[in-house]
Order: C-alpha cells, then sequence, then structure tokens
C-alpha cells in the first residue's frame, strides 16, 4: 500500500491538461462526415447506406444535404461512395450554436459560362 | 409487530448503469419481496430493424448496449451469414474473437469498477477505469472509435489490425495484466468487501438452472456453461475453458468475472499470435432467406438472436433475448430475505444491462 501511494505521488499527471494541450489525432478516427462536392454526381449510393438517414440526396435537383448531428459516424457512406466525396474527419463534430449540415446545390452552367 | 413498507429502488439509483426500478416491500430492514418495473429505456430496436435494410442493421443493434456492442454486432452478422450460406475468412474470424474478448475484457474492468462504488469504495473504482482506458485507447487505434466500434460487417469486418497495432494490443496487455494484478487482490482480500458480499445474493445452482440464469450468475453458481463452447468465430479453435466458481453468492460472481478478465487477456494473445494471414471480409450474394438462431457469449451471459427474413432487403423478425433479460428472475428470487443495504450489492452483482434488456 505505502509503495503505491509513495508511486503515484512521485508520477507524473495521469491527465492530459486539455484544452492547453490538443488532443492527438489518432489516423484512422472517425469523425464527422466532410464532403468534397466536386465529384459527386448525385448518384445517392451514401444516402441509401445511412442508416441514420442523415444524407438527402435529391438527383433531379442536384442538391445534397448532410445532417451532421443525425450523422453516427459509423462510415457506410464513405464506403459506399465510389468517388471518394465522402471521407470521415479526424475528429468529432464540436458543440455549435446552430445545427451543422453540409448542403451543396450544383449551379447549372450558363450558355456564356460554357463558351468562356 | 414489524412493519411493512414499500420502497422503489430505481429507476434513478447511483449505483445503477441503467433505469430500473425495484418496488422492495420490506419489514423492519429486511426485504420480503421485490417487484420489478422496466421499460424506463425501451428504444423500440426491434421494430426499427424491420424497417431498416439488413445491411444497416448492424449499426442498429450494435448500439442495443455500449459496453457490449461489437458481441451484438458479432451475433447479427453471424445470422445473416448463416441465412446466406456464406462462410467467412478466417482472419476475420480471429479478428472478431479479438475484439469481442477486448469487450469483455473492458465490460469487466467497467463492472469491477462500479461494484467497488457500490461499497463506496472510490479509489478503487477510479483504479479500475483508468486501466479501462488502455483498452479504450486500443479501441480508438485499431477501430476508430472508444465504444460503438463497428468493425463488425456482414461477411467478416470491415478493417484490419496492422503488425504494429497487434504488437501494441501485446503490449498494453502487458501493462493491464499487471495492473489486473495489483487492483484484483484489493477486491477480492479486503474485508470491508468481503463482509459485503460474502454470503449476500444467495443463488442455488438449482434455482439458477430452473430459473434460466445466464453468465457469470449461472457459473458462479456451479453450472459450467458458456455459449463460447459452441465454437463460434474462432472460439472452436481456441478453446474455452468455462470459469466456475460454487458458493453461488456476489462474491462468487465477483470473483468468477475477475478470473474471466485473465481469461480474456489469455484469449487475445493466443488469437493474435495464431492469427492467419488472409482476406478480412467476404461479399455475400443475395438476400437473406429463412430463419436462424444463433447464441453468442456477452460479457453478460448469453445472447440469442432470432431473425427471420423472407428474401426482401428488410428483415420479417428480429428478436433480441439479452442476458440480463434472464438474469432478472434469479435477481427477484436472491433478494427477499437480504437487508435493504445489501439490495445495491446484489442488484450490481448480476451485471444489470437494462439498455440490452430493454432493447
Amino acid at each position: 500500500m505505502i509503495r503505491n501511494v509513495l508511486a503515484n505521488v512521485m508520477h507524473r499527471p495521469a491527465t492530459r491538461s486539455a484544452p492547453a494541450t490538443a488532443v492527438p489525432i489518432v489516423p484512422g478516427y472517425r469523425g464527422g462526415v466532410t464532403f468534397d462536392h466536386k465529384e459527386c454526381n448525385f448518384c445517392g449510393a451514401c444516402a441509401t447506406r445511412c442508416p441514420a438517414n442523415a444524407i438527402i440526396v435529391d438527383r433531379p435537383g442536384r442538391h445534397t444535404e448532410f445532417d451532421l448531428f443525425r450523422c453516427v459516424q459509423c462510415g457506410a457512406c464513405a464506403e459506399a461512395c465510389k468517388r471518394g466525396c465522402v471521407q470521415l474527419a479526424t475528429s468529432y463534430v464540436p458543440p455549435v450554436t446552430a445545427k451543422p449540415t453540409i448542403e451543396y446545390t450544383e449551379r447549372p452552367v450558363t450558355e456564356e459560362q460554357s463558351e468562356r | 409487530m414489524s412493519q411493512r413498507t414499500v420502497i422503489p429502488f430505481g429507476p434513478q439509483h447511483p449505483v445503477l448503469p441503467e433505469p430500473i426500478q425495484l418496488k422492495l416491500t420490506l419489514e423492519d430492514e429486511r426485504v420480503v419481496e421485490a417487484i420489478p418495473h422496466i421499460g424506463y429505456v425501451h428504444r423500440g430496436i426491434e421494430k426499427a430493424a424491420e424497417k431498416m435494410d439488413y445491411t444497416q442493421n448492424v449499426f442498429l443493434v450494435e448500439r442495443i448496449c455500449g459496453i457490449c456492442s461489437f458481441i451484438h454486432a458479432l451475433c447479427y452478422c453471424q445470422g445473416i451469414e448463416h441465412l446466406m450460406a456464406t462462410e467467412v475468412p478466417d482472419r476475420a474470424r480471429y479478428l472478431r474473437v479479438i475484439w469481442s474478448e477486448l469487450h469483455r475484457l473492458q465490460s469487466h474492468h467497467l463492472w469491477l469498477g462500479l461494484f467497488a462504488d457500490a461499497f463506496g469504495f472510490e479509489s478503487l473504482f477510479m483504479e479500475f477505469w483508468r486501466n479501462r482506458e488502455l483498452l479504450m485507447d486500443i479501441f480508438e487505434k485499431t477501430a476508430g472509435s472508444r465504444v460503438i466500434i463497428s468493425t463488425c460487417c456482414i461477411g467478416g469486418v470491415r478493417r484490419d489490425i496492422s503488425a504494429e497495432h497487434l504488437d501494441e494490443i501485446l503490449r498494453v496487455l502487458d501493462q493491464v495484466e499487471a495492473r489486473l494484478n495489483t487492483t484484483i487482490p484489493v477486491m477480492l482480500k479486503d474485508a470491508g468487501v468481503r463482509a459485503r458480499t460474502v454470503g449476500v445474493g444467495y443463488l442455488s445452482q438449482d434455482q439458477a438452472i430452473k430459473m434460466g440464469a445466464a453468465g457469470p450468475v449461472l457459473r458462479g453458481s456451479g453450472v459450467a456453461q458458456d455459449a463460447r463452447m459452441l465454437g463460434f468465430a474462432a472460439y472452436g479453435e481456441l478453446g474455452i475453458e468455462p470459469v466456475v466458481e460454487t458458493a453461488g453468492d456476489s462474491y462468487a460472481r465477483c470473483k468468477v468475472r475477475c478470473r474471466e478478465a485473465y481469461q480474456s487477456i489469455d484469449l487475445v494473445r493466443r488469437a493474435v499470435r495464431q492469427l492467419p494471414e488472409g482476406d478480412i471480409v467476404v461479399r455475400p450474394k443475395g438476400r437473406p432467406m429463412g430463419q436462424v438462431i444463433c447464441r453468442v457469449e456477452q460479457p453478460r451471459g448469453e445472447l440469442i438472436y432470432v431473425l427471420a427474413a423472407n428474401g426482401s432487403s428488410k428483415l420479417e423478425r428480429l428478436r433480441v433475448r439479452t442476458p440480463t433479460f434472464a438474469n432478472v428472475p434469479p435477481l427477484v428470487a436472491m433478494l427477499p430475505g437480504c437487508e435493504l443495504a445489501d439490495v445495491p450489492v446484489i442488484t450490481l452483482s448480476i451485471d444489470p444491462c437494462i439498455s440490452c434488456t430493454e432493447r
């Protein structure tokens, strides 16, 4: 018992002094969803696989929406996406003051823009 | 003239990890009768499982319980694999054993901490939970998440464990074993702990069998039954001896879990050493059809899943029988005759996981 007490007194602190020290990033950690809209072709595979119904994909309307609070960070969408648009970040979704959603609507390319 | 009072134990009580209410009828200080009321964490998981795709259900069932989550997913995936006649690759089977046993280890650490807290032994509670953090860090590194690890999938596992992580698992297990060697003797030999658990909450072998007790409650009363003896995943190759104590009281159940923690460390070490090379997943073809009953061993006892599928993408029925559901009648039988102060100790000694019970 005495040995245990002395060992504990001499030991460095067992806790990390957050937020002064940053939380170490663990590679492969399943954090919140990130979305790279450049490659998205609105196939809807991520929405079909999502167990939490956190993804809405509107193919005719060219609109994608991710509800980050409904997301359970399972990674099924990241596995389903064939173009690699959907990935999981390396940290969790922090507390926010407004409901976090990632929304993207593809703007139709006008004639002047396509000529350029 | 002894007076009868009815005292509600729960649903909120410091020793209970999840809410359950026991209406205790007391005569002076002795419990005469206990009537359980459940339903405080019912989430309708079985109904939700009928509404979701059978592939999405894996993520649903692993959230039935946070402490034994991987083993729920394992049982479900084994059932679906049976219905789709899929053979899981060898490496996946061993990886499933590694994660299941690490889950069992962290569950027993959690329980040992809560049990110490039930007597007010807070420093031992903190020690056990600090040691549990080593295992949670392993889950974070190998599976991406600390509690709901989401690595089991239909046909195998979703992630592989690299060679460095396997070495790290073995190193951390050495540390965990060293810390268990200092903390478990405190739990088992302390005079205060023994005074509160030896002879308290006695369940005879006959009662345990007749009432359908499961897990350490059953094995603490002398019945050598462990669902891992069925040989699912890689347990057949690794071999398992059920850990049995004969005293039938809370101390015996505590001792069963302490010895099972060492057994889990040994199993993980052997599984890591015997881990074969190969694929980690095989994509099953078609849709599940038929009915299957599968059983696995959770940290709390035997878990039974009944799946009924009719060839569509949604299951017809998912029935989950969790071990705490089977252990509530033995609990109600153990309580009469004890004092009011023994009720938290006895309730915690069955390792109640009410989220599992109520799904």
